[in-house]
């Protein structure tokens, strides 16, 4: 199953976005091994190079440590994983608030919005 | 060096033009779109990277050499038909590739063709036409070649079949290689390519990489060749 | 390269002659067997079914020789003008060795065909009373004629031989020849090798016929003066090879130079 992909954006930034995901939620836990730029491309249905800028751009915000012969390791740093964690939510939450805006409601409506469809998940 | 270079390639069949001032440089470690409409000069192009047509004016080269028998040791080309013989079994065919390219993957492509479920013994003329689609690719992709011409491989092909010829490039990359995928369908193929070069009418039109035009122009390749092809 | 390339041509054609040669010598063993019962004035049904036999054998012996040039045509046409064209000349091989593969390998079918008709012959009148005392009546006639005496010379079948090798290449080359320039338009390709093929076989009957009426008059004195009849056979045949050769050499050049500069595959 090939990973979901935007046709609007840059594909190695939603790379970027979909490897924090998998750290993030577990899928590639703390210290654990990465799999190959090209296992990874592969699955994910890219070319390996777009999938290497991907995983130089996470070595550069150090989430992603290269061992050089053995591959690449998800950092144990676990505050910045949940910074990370933390900044994917607000995206998250930025998007809902701006579609929620353009519906018209305010502050308080959408917090109390959010309070009653919560509780119906049970979440 | 590129291992695939045009410069100011022409090539003209009587008055017709078919490329006109065709400048291309293809960097080993690459996956490059061709994109265009048909009848833009994509199948020339192939033709005469693989000495099957000599240009009218400019050069082409491969691997800094006009292509000859020696570049056509190091090309490995996908046609747009099947053009295996009918007459071969699946195993004459490996011996036939492994007898002519030093750098075929015999086993390799065994094992492929062993997860395909087409048995050695099975004659061209008795698979399905898109097992003999795919037992071509296979073939080609298996080579350790240096430059791979893939000449609209999804052109009549199912979804699911597309999914394999993709998987296969991607599965078969390899940083001192290129791949040059001629096409005119494009969501499909677009995540696989590193950079475009659309083409109409025999020239050169645009060349940009596929996150570039993303970024900038804030659209996918296949909305940018719809709002460049636009009838 | 050119080892392979016949293998692989060798592969591709053996699976039509082998068992056409091998239908041969059944229909030849048949046919022996026929005239024999048929010498022996047997029921009628079995005159008619050795009759049959015979009938079958000939057509066998047509057949094999017309599907041995077929196949030298419709091998050229589908492995270098069809699709297959796309595999073959992008191979890292040179033109000269996909042409000369060719050549070889029909010419060693044209020779094994006709040795085949030739087993077969002898298989057919093997102890047959008759063709036993035409055999001796005719080895008589050699004995007697001085000019034929030279037939018996084993330099003579040696250079029979030669000239069937290279009539049977030439042979081969006018054809594909003639499609090599068919084939390089891009319409009515079918007809035009078929026109290209009596095209060129009329002009170089003209030029051939130039040639030896030029060379007649150039070279009187070598056929004039007395030098016996046999030496004049070893000549005659001498310049027949030279002429089929030549034109073979034509052939060669002209199909080498369109797939070389004008192939156009589809």
């Amino acid at each position: 199953m090939k990973w979901q992909l935007r046709s609007d954006a840059p594909i190695y930034s939603q790379l970027i976005e979909h490897i924090k995901l998998g750290i993030v939620s577990g899928e590639f836990p703390p210290g654990g091994k990465l799999p190959s730029v090209r296992d990874l491309a592969g699955e994910a249905g890219v070319n390996p190079n777009t999938m290497q800028r991907a995983f130089t751009e996470l070595e550069r915000e150090g989430l992603v440590n290269a061992q050089r012969t053995s591959g690449r390791y998800v950092t144990e740093d676990h505050e910045m994983i949940e910074e990370t964690k933390k900044d994917l939510a607000r995206a998250k939450i930025k998007d809902f608030l701006e579609a929620m805006t353009r519906l018209g409601y305010g502050a308080d409506e959408i917090a109390a919005l959010v309070s009653e469809q919560a509780s119906k998940e049970g979440s | 060096m590129p291992i695939f270079e045009c410069r100011d390639l022409d090539k003209s069949f009587g008055q017709v033009r078919a490329l006109d001032g065709v400048n291309i440089s293809i960097e080993p470690g690459r996956i490059v779109g061709l994109l265009g409409p048909n009848g833009s000069g994509k199948t020339t192009l192939m033709k005469l990277a693989n000495g099957l047509l000599t240009p009218s004016g400019g050069e082409l080269l491969i691997n800094g050499s006009a292509p000859d028998r020696n570049t056509r040791a190091i090309v490995s080309y996908l046609p747009e038909r099947t053009c295996i013989p009918l007459w071969m079994s699946a195993g004459q065919l490996l011996d036939f590739y492994r007898d002519f390219y030093t750098d075929f993957r015999r086993d390799a492509a065994e094992k492929m063709f062993g997860r395909l479920g087409i048995p050695l013994k099975q004659k061209v003329k008795q698979m399905s036409k898109g097992t003999r689609e795919k037992a071509q690719l296979i073939l080609v992709m298996s080579r350790r070649a240096g430059l791979y011409l893939l000449d609209e491989p999804i052109g009549g092909v199912d979804p699911a079949a597309r999914d394999f010829i993709l998987d296969t490039v991607i599965s078969n990359y390899n940083p001192e290689a290129a791949v040059v995928i001629s096409t005119h369908i494009i969501s499909d193929v677009e995540k696989v390519l590193d950079e475009v070069y659309f083409i109409n009418r025999g020239e050169i039109v645009l060349h940009d990489s596929v996150d570039a035009i993303r970024e900038e122009k804030g659209m996918s390749v296949d909305a940018l060749f719809r709002e460049v092809f636009k009838c | 390269m050119l080892g392979k390339l016949m293998k692989h041509e060798f592969r591709a054609t053996a699976r039509i002659m082998g068992p056409l040669y091998l239908v041969l010598i059944a229909l030849s063993i048949c046919a022996n067997l026929s005239i024999r019962i048929l010498d022996s004035s047997p029921a009628a049904a079995l005159t008619v079914l050795g009759a049959i036999l015979l009938a079958a054998f000939g057509l066998a012996v047509t057949g094999t020789v017309i599907v041995a040039v077929a196949l030298m045509v419709n091998r050229f046409r589908t492995n270098l003008m069809g699709d297959e064209g796309y595999i073959m000349f992008t191979l890292p091989v040179s033109v000269d060795q996909l042409v000369v593969s060719k050549i070889i390998v029909s010419t060693v079918w044209f020779i094994a065909t006709a040795a085949a008709v030739l087993v077969s012959a002898l298989i057919t009148a093997f102890r047959i009373e008759y063709v036993e005392k035409a055999v001796e009546m005719i080895s008589e006639l050699i004995r007697i004629t001085p000019g034929l005496q030279a037939l018996k010379g084993a330099a003579v079948i040696v250079e029979v031989l030669v000239l069937a090798v290279t009539a049977c290449a030439s042979f081969s080359l006018l054809f594909y020849a003639a499609m090599s320039i068919g084939h390089s338009f891009s319409n009515h390709k079918k007809l035009l090798s078929v026109v290209f093929f009596f095209v060129i076989q009329f002009v170089m009957q003209t030029a051939g016929s130039l040639v030896i009426l030029a060379s007649g008059t150039l070279f009187k004195p070598w056929f004039s003066g007395d030098i016996g009849i046999i030496p004049s056979v070893h000549r005659a045949l001498w310049l027949a090879v030279l002429y089929v050769l030549i034109r073979g050499a034509i052939y060669y050049i002209v199909t080498r130079i369109m797939l070389k500069k004008h192939l156009n595959l589809e």
